[in-house]
């Protein structure tokens, strides 16, 4: 099909901004937009189009808490301690890396003495190890890296979220964009080969972020919820 | 709200100042929770969709160019995008209640004054047929899907189908003269 027609470039861009435009052929949208310039510009002029509509509808104001939440999200104010896990990249990562050096002795130790106990022995011994833990330091994932396999197992400390999915991500040390390693399990034990920009040295972390049902629409983590060293054994 | 009010305020958002971010939300948030509160009806939802569209507002706002619209449109754009996906997170499935049309308010006294953008909009979305207008009401404002508007306007998709697609073009006709 050709996109770049315009009277076919105007439709798609159309029913996108109205919504109409769903599912699997919403989503190839998103990709086109990203691919190409001709595609977002037709899809910024249909923004400009339809969307005064919008501004006709009576304006409601927001409670009150829908601002406390954004600073907080956005780290402009602390979070009370109630707060729930997910916080956003913006203000977790330091906090994160801030607590690493100890987290990373601390997992190392913990994952020894889990693998040790755990692998049948006639399964390759994996070269890297990485546990991620919450906040409080339980393991909510086990992750072994050997040079056939990426093995990735949950622990009985996850909470397994139905609106949401886990995403694995490789961080590359030269600070490029974190590379998507998949969708983490939400219970039970999951297994692939080992993807070979896993096998290269110059991984800084591995990181877990928080998506939508299928993983990151982007292709970016969306909201970073866990970062844990990669570390050899 | 004016672009000459709005677009400093975003400028200074994106050179990272809180307090021009707090004042863009504060003149802006009432127009953006109410198109996302029609669109998802349930108040939870509308203000989750409120504060994700302002957390990417503030990360994006160095990404606005005029090409895109208005600062308040581009805001709009980027809440009933966040809406459209909470919709599909959470299967929701529209019932709307008709009432004329189920379009805007007949009376815009209420809603900030029309630019002469919206003016042109709303004399565009007018000359369309009465039916097309309704359909693309229905979709743009309660987020309905084509199959959605198929249940609401009684009629078989292929029909709501070219309403739609009919509409849109006689509107971008009648919009970029």
């Amino acid at each position: 099909m050709n996109y770049l027609k315009e009277e076919l470039r105007n439709a798609l861009a159309a029913e996108y901004v109205l919504g109409t435009l769903r599912g699997k052929a919403r989503l190839r949208y998103q990709k086109l937009m990203m691919e190409s310039q001709t595609i977002s510009e037709t899809t910024w002029m249909w923004e400009q189009y339809l969307n005064g509509l919008g501004q006709t509808v009576p304006p409601v104001k927001p409670p009150q808490k829908v601002w406390s939440l954004i600073e907080q999200k956005l780290g402009f104010i602390d979070a009370p301690a109630t707060d729930d896990n997910v916080v956003s990249l913006y203000r977790r990562r330091s906090k994160v890396w801030r607590t690493f050096s100890g987290v990373a002795a601390a997992a190392a130790l913990v994952i020894a003495v889990l693998w040790g106990t755990s692998i049948p022995p006639e399964v390759i011994a994996p070269t890297h190890v990485a546990v991620v833990n919450d906040e409080e330091a339980k393991p909510l994932w086990l992750i072994e890296v050997s040079e056939q396999m990426l093995t990735v197992r949950s622990t009985d400390v996850l909470q397994a979220r139905a609106d949401k999915d886990y995403e694995l991500w490789m961080v590359p040390a030269n600070g490029e964009a974190p590379i998507s390693l998949g969708l983490l399990p939400e219970g039970g034990r999951w297994e692939r080969n080992t993807p070979a920009i896993l096998l290269q040295p110059a991984i800084a972390a591995l990181a877990v972020s928080l998506e939508p049902p299928g993983g990151s629409p982007t292709g970016a983590p969306s909201e970073v919820l866990y970062i844990s060293p990669l570390v050899s054994v | 709200m004016e672009q000459e009010q709005l677009f400093p305020l975003l400028c200074q958002t994106a050179d990272g100042k809180r307090e021009a971010f707090a004042e863009l939300y504060e003149i802006t948030s009432p127009q953006i929770y109410a198109v996302v509160l029609k669109m998802l009806k349930r108040k939870e939802l509308a203000e989750e969709a409120t504060q994700d569209a302002f957390i990417k507002i503030w990360h994006n706002a160095g990404s606005y160019q005029r090409n895109k619209g208005t600062v308040l449109t581009w805001m709009v754009s980027i809440a009933r995008y966040r809406a459209l996906d909470l919709m599909r997170y959470h299967s929701i499935r529209n019932e709307v209640v008709l009432e004329d049309e189920s379009g805007p308010p007949g009376d815009a006294g209420e809603a900030s004054l029309p630019t002469s953008e919206q003016k042109k909009l709303d004399e565009c979305m007018d000359e369309l047929d009465q039916q097309q207008r309704q359909a693309i009401h229905l979709a743009y404002f309660n987020g309905l899907s084509h199959h959605e508007v198929v249940k609401h306007l009684s009629s078989p998709l292929g029909t709501i189908k070219s309403w739609i697609r009919r509409g849109l073009q006689s509107l971008q006709r009648c919009l970029s003269i």
